[in-house]
């Protein structure tokens, strides 16, 4: 059985950041270990997520955990578990923020890491034990994120929608936000982009969020994928289907279906839902390692 | 004064796709005048004895005023259908020596109308290939004389009225000569490739899809051409082989459909609606018909919209899609219906139809489409070999003057890979499976290194690598290659596609 604190305002616990937002909740309700209650990096984005969102919750949310940074997250599909994910992952720590009660387990599918987050990070609430998720709690959740962290990570985000909400609560709480850039026609990195438009902190690699955060990063990771095919370095730019790219490229269909086959298999492209290819994330590792190699 | 007597005709009743012989026996004797059909005759066979009555009359003959009983032999056989109103008649008129006995001698089939003229009725290609088997000549409606002629070795004679039997008997109806073989040249009519603008990959899949005969599933949003797409794969397979067409008619022929269409060689395309009911997309009703699956036997079955589909009827396609045919049982007996096609389906990424589309937001959550998806069943989808993407195509492109390869270019590299995999011993790489598969893959180490790779990299199960070795084969037989080469292997992996 998973320890649970009831943290009152008054508590010397009661981590000090929250006490400066709006409404600050009167007793926080933990369980697991409250100690992790420090400003950590919030990493949020679309519960419909792309492979592109998903990839880039996995690089960055991974690799600040890795860093030993608090990696904050809803607990919500898609990118918000992805981020839980990669924490635990890296052995780092992770903090989901909840809309019901701390001791439920919602989305149900998220049972599984539910329990690892309470095992080993801490899941947290300002509404009472065995509270059911409601509409209106979502927003206010929202607010708590924004008030815990040091800084937001928007990695994909629509407009409008609950992540661009967040990012607007930690505008309000004067933290940082920022942001990963996505397509300018992808309409789930509509928001994110807007972000960037208002001023957030573009973030492209794991160096410019060491960067924003204050953290040195003594890797520097280069790509060398564009050296590989015309195809390669187009896709990776911008994501296409496979029709397009052979027209734009003037490729033959049949060559480019080899090609796209051939880099899905060495995980340096991934298909996409709406049957584009484009970056995935693997990529990196699949550059370093030797099965990457296979321009023959 | 009529004469009395008894009389024997030959005939047929079709069960499932067979004629099965019937004889008429009619016995004309003394007793009150009644007229008896007995030897489980349908509501079709007894009201036959009026048509038959008013039928004789009008032709000049005497209905006997004596008590006329039919049998239908062998008693125990259910018998359907107004085919028996000809051998009826002609019974009767040979028991009372209206006719000479050598005139009825035949296989007779045909329904009567009440002036006297002769009808078709359908399943004439079974009765044909009954009376050969009889070596019997085959008497029957004279609009039914061109399809009935295609069957080797038959005298067919063709009535346009009943008085024909007095008057010239069964020599004296014109025989038909066996039409000649013009099956095989291309149909002007058809939908072609070149019209479609873009979907490159797409028509490169139908291209594989033809040569190895494997099933397709295009996913993508309303109006992303799926249909256009799915109604230019038929004319991409080679021309039915002359065993296949009479096969093909003859289902065609029993379902009352036009056997003309498979008999000049084109291989059938059918595209049930998605209400279509269960019976209706594999067979039933009684007496037993052969469903859509059955028609579309050695051609191209079109399931638009698949998921919507009822999900009784898709599990029923399993057994056909494995066997190549399907048993029904029912109460009077089992029957099977030959049902090999070639299954091309259309579904929507999500209920809402748009999920993934570049201009239209999706309405439906998570949940929504992840149940949309399971709708169709692994045991299904593990079938589809090829499964693609397909997706609106830009306007620029659909304007552009830009013609792409027309399905005859095509339908010749097709033809070549089929030749191609016949001359190594092969059917259509679809069929193959286990051993067989891997044997006719002939992969070579590098080959089976990066295939172990990519079943890795790509979390494939082993179904997965079996269609991909499937359509690896194919590619194979199109490139004129007798090994899957690693190149083969990264395109059979793009057709992999989404699953749905």
């Amino acid at each position: 059985m998973t320890r649970r604190h009831e943290i009152s305002i008054d508590s010397t616990d009661y981590p000090d950041y929250l006490r400066n937002i709006s409404e600050p909740p009167r007793v926080l309700y933990c369980m697991g270990d409250p100690a992790l209650l420090v400003p950590g990096l919030a990493v949020i984005g679309s519960r419909k997520a792309t492979p592109y969102g998903l990839s880039a919750t996995r690089v960055f949310a991974g690799w600040a955990a890795s860093q030993g940074i608090t990696i904050i997250s809803g607990a919500a599909i898609g990118c918000d578990q992805e981020a839980h994910r990669s924490a635990l992952a890296a052995d780092g720590p992770t903090v989901a923020v909840m809309g019901c009660g701390a001791d439920i387990d919602y989305p149900s599918g998220a049972a599984d890491l539910l329990a690892e987050i309470r095992e080993v990070g801490a899941v947290i609430s300002e509404v009472p034990w065995g509270t059911g998720p409601q509409r209106w709690l979502f927003p206010r959740r929202n607010r708590l994120i924004a008030g815990l962290c040091q800084a937001v990570l928007v990695v994909e985000a629509s407009l409008p929608s609950g992540t661009f909400n967040t990012a607007d609560h930690a505008l309000d709480y004067s933290k940082q936000v920022l942001a990963v850039p996505g397509s300018i026609f992808a309409p789930e990195c509509r928001g994110s982009n807007r972000l960037l438009v208002q001023g957030a902190t573009p973030i492209t690699d794991v160096t410019e969020l060491g960067d924003a955060l204050g953290v040195n990063v003594d890797t520097q990771l280069h790509l060398a994928a564009a050296s590989e095919h015309p195809l390669l370095a187009a896709l990776l730019v911008n994501p296409m289907r496979p029709d397009d790219a052979a027209r734009e490229l003037a490729l033959h269909i049949v060559e480019v279906s080899r090609l796209l086959g051939r880099y899905e298999s060495c995980g340096l492209l991934s298909r996409y839902p709406d049957g584009r290819y484009g970056p995935c994330v693997s990529m990196r590792q699949a550059l370093q390692s030797p099965h990457g190699d296979r321009s023959q | 004064m009529i004469a009395r007597g008894t009389a024997r005709v030959h005939t047929a009743t079709v069960v499932g796709t067979h004629a099965v012989p019937v004889t008429v026996e009619v016995d004309v004797g003394p007793g009150l005048p009644s007229f008896i059909v007995v030897g489980l005759g349908d509501a079709a066979v007894l009201e036959s004895r009026d048509r038959v009555r008013a039928a004789l009359r009008a032709s000049g003959y005497t209905f006997p005023s004596a008590r006329v009983v039919v049998n239908l032999a062998p008693a125990p056989l259910r018998k359907h259908g107004t085919g028996f109103d000809l051998p009826i008649a002609a019974a009767i008129l040979a028991a009372t020596a209206q006719v000479p006995g050598r005139a009825v001698a035949g296989h007779l089939v045909g329904e009567l109308s009440l002036d006297g003229r002769v009808r078709a009725v359908p399943g004439v290609l079974a009765h044909a290939l009954v009376a050969r088997e009889a070596s019997r000549p085959l008497l029957l409606a004279q609009e039914s004389t061109r399809n009935a002629s295609v069957v080797n070795d038959l005298e067919v004679c063709g009535l346009t009225d009943l008085s024909q039997l007095r008057v010239t008997g069964l020599s004296g109806a014109s025989p038909v000569e066996p039409p000649e073989w013009t099956g095989g040249e291309p149909d002007r009519t058809l939908p072609d490739l070149s019209e479609v603008a873009g979907h490159e990959v797409a028509k490169r899949a139908l291209e594989i899809a033809a040569a190895g005969g494997h099933n397709i599933l295009f996913v993508g949003p309303p109006g992303s051409g799926k249909t256009m797409l799915a109604s230019r794969l038929g004319p991409l397979l080679p021309p039915l082989t002359p065993a296949e067409r009479l096969e093909v008619a003859v289902i065609h022929d029993v379902a009352g459909l036009d056997p003309q269409h498979a008999l000049s060689g084109r291989r059938p395309y059918r595209a049930p609606h998605h209400s279509c009911s269960l019976g209706g997309l594999v067979g039933g009703g009684s007496p037993l018909r052969p469903g859509e699956i059955s028609l579309a036997h050695t051609g191209v079955l079109f399931l638009d919209e698949l998921p919507e589909f009822g999900p009784a009827a898709l599990q029923a396609l399993r057994q056909p899609m494995e066997d190549g045919y399907i048993s029904l049982v029912r109460a009077d007996g089992h029957i099977r219906f030959p049902a090999r096609f070639a299954l091309i389906a259309s579904a929507n990424p999500c209920p809402c139809g748009y999920h993934g589309d570049s201009a239209h937001p999706c309405e439906c959550n998570q949940t929504q489409i992840r149940r949309y998806r399971t709708r169709i069943g692994g045991p299904l989808m593990d079938r589809i070999d090829i499964r693609l993407r397909v997706d609106r195509v830009d306007p620029g492109i659909i304007v552009s003057s830009h013609r792409s390869e027309s399905s005859e270019a095509v339908r010749l590299r097709v033809l070549a890979a089929r030749e191609r995999a016949m001359a190594c011993g092969r059917g259509p790489s679809s069929g193959l499976r286990g051993k067989e598969l891997l044997h006719a893959c002939r992969l070579d180490d590098k080959a089976r290194e990066q295939l172990t790779a990519q079943a890795r990299s790509l979390h494939l199960s082993g179904r997965s690598v079996t269609r991909l070795l499937r359509v690896g084969r194919t590619i194979a037989d199109l490139d004129g290659s007798d090994r899957v080469t690693p190149e083969i292997l990264d395109e059979a992996v793009s057709y992999r596609g989404s699953e749905v």
